[in-house]
């Protein structure tokens, strides 16, 4: 009768101990924009972005934050600029949120649906591929996200009175791991 | 405990209540927690904790939340996506700065402004080095002779008053844009800020010596005396500010 009683509370305990779920914490980042120009080609690194991930119930959610200010281009001059243009102040951070099945964790090809939320807009990106490699615990996450200007309404800065290229698409290298 | 268990729960509603605290213990306190993280995220937690003792309860409406970093959120996403505050980002890095951001608008709109005026400086200044040309001292038969073109070196000591005057003017608009930030600059602008200690002096001693020279030639002198540098001193300072643009403006990677 104990053991009967035993087994039906760990039965029914179950569902909530996979509710509890995994926790994934982005270890180490690379994320780049490149910006175009006639006379310019121009890449705004930073590495200071934060992530983790929840899952439950088969589903993961992640969230991806990073500082607009430390992007680096290499000229403080640009940077104080992009950080005006983009409005860096009133919103200071880039955020990325998306959700994957739990199943789909480990295929070498993650297909994501983006919500980017920058300059105070935020912008969709549907089937963003992302190329994944496991290096033990690690998970190694590399891809684009094709961003443009107008998704986010920013006004292009123009050099000479030519404007810069629409798209500025960001370059992602990620170190995922799971705790 | 056994005397509290007999007592006050017969055996019938031993394992009921047994499976009501196995759940209590393991399931609702990580629904709580996801839900505390997803109110953080969005503004609305300004209650006490204790109101977290009733999760079935109408949220209430948006309406506080800053409008920079709290994205739209669908309701299935609530129980479970991480907030900001999960990443370990302050209140302070996470909020909006408004005065910095008119500093950065008014830095901008300056700079602009510097920039423009720059290029348009650029006009007369070259036609200030065609016109030096003609303000020599005249000649005759290979000596120089008193007086000389005096029209033209008028017109190259007005074409020099006006680029000092425009080159004054967006000097001003640089030095009085706001400053952003106290770090070390970096790239193009380093250089193009060491070359305005060449080019700052040399456009404040340029006229000086062309005033001398100028007063020289008039009265039929020869230029001499420092006057003599007059050219030299402006063609040091026309190259290094042509420096300075195109240095600001550096690498330039040509992608016609």
């Amino acid at each position: 009768m104990k053991i009967a009683r035993l087994i039906a509370c760990l039965f029914l305990a179950l569902p909530a101990l996979a509710q509890s779920g995994q926790t994934w914490l982005l270890t180490q980042s690379t994320l780049s924009y490149h910006m175009s120009h006639p006379m310019h080609e121009v890449d705004g690194v930073s590495h200071a972005a934060r992530g983790k991930g929840f899952c439950q119930s088969g589903v993961c959610n992640f969230l991806v934050a990073v500082p607009v200010k430390t992007f680096d281009s290499g000229d403080s001059n640009r940077d104080e600029h992009m950080l005006q243009v983009t409005r860096g102040a009133d919103f200071p951070l880039v955020t990325v949120r998306f959700r994957l099945p739990a199943s789909a964790l480990n295929s070498p090809i993650l297909d994501c649906d983006l919500d980017v939320q920058f300059a105070g807009n935020t912008a969709h990106y549907s089937h963003v591929p992302f190329h994944q490699n496991m290096q033990g615990a690690d998970h190694h996450i590399t891809g684009s996200i094709p961003s443009t200007l107008t998704d986010f309404k920013i006004p292009p800065p123009s050099f000479l009175t030519i404007p810069i290229k629409n798209e500025i698409p960001v370059k992602v290298d990620m170190l995922w791991r799971p705790q | 405990m056994k005397f509290f268990l007999a007592h006050i729960f017969p055996v019938r509603f031993r394992l009921p209540l047994l499976l009501l605290v196995s759940g209590a213990f393991l399931g609702i306190p990580a629904r709580l927690a996801a839900q505390q993280a997803s109110l953080a995220d969005s503004g609305v937690l300004e209650t006490s904790s204790s109101s977290l003792s009733l999760p079935d309860a109408p949220l209430p409406q948006q309406q506080t939340q800053p409008a920079a970093q709290t994205p739209p959120q669908t309701p299935a996403q609530k129980p479970s996506a991480p907030s900001l505050s999960d990443l370990g980002l302050s209140p302070t890095q996470t909020a909006a700065n408004p005065a910095l951001q008119a500093r950065l608008d008014r830095h901008t709109q300056m700079l602009k402004i510097h920039q423009r005026l720059g290029l348009l400086t650029l006009i007369p200044l070259a036609a200030t080095l065609i016109s030096s040309g003609g303000a020599t001292a005249g000649h005759h038969n290979g000596t120089q002779t008193a007086g000389g073109n005096t029209v033209g070196r008028d017109l190259h000591a007005s074409l020099g008053s006006v680029a000092v005057g425009m080159y004054a003017a967006t000097a001003w608009y640089a030095i009085r844009a706001p400053k952003i930030s106290e770090g070390p600059v970096r790239g193009g602008i380093k250089f193009h800020k060491y070359l305005i200690y060449i080019h700052a002096p040399g456009m404040v001693l340029t006229p000086i010596l062309g005033a001398m020279a100028f007063d020289q030639l008039n009265k039929g002198e020869k230029v001499h005396g420092i006057a003599s540098a007059h050219a030299a001193v402006a063609w040091t300072t026309v190259a290094a500010y042509t420096a300075a643009i195109v240095s600001v403006s550096w690498p330039i990677h040509l992608k016609l």
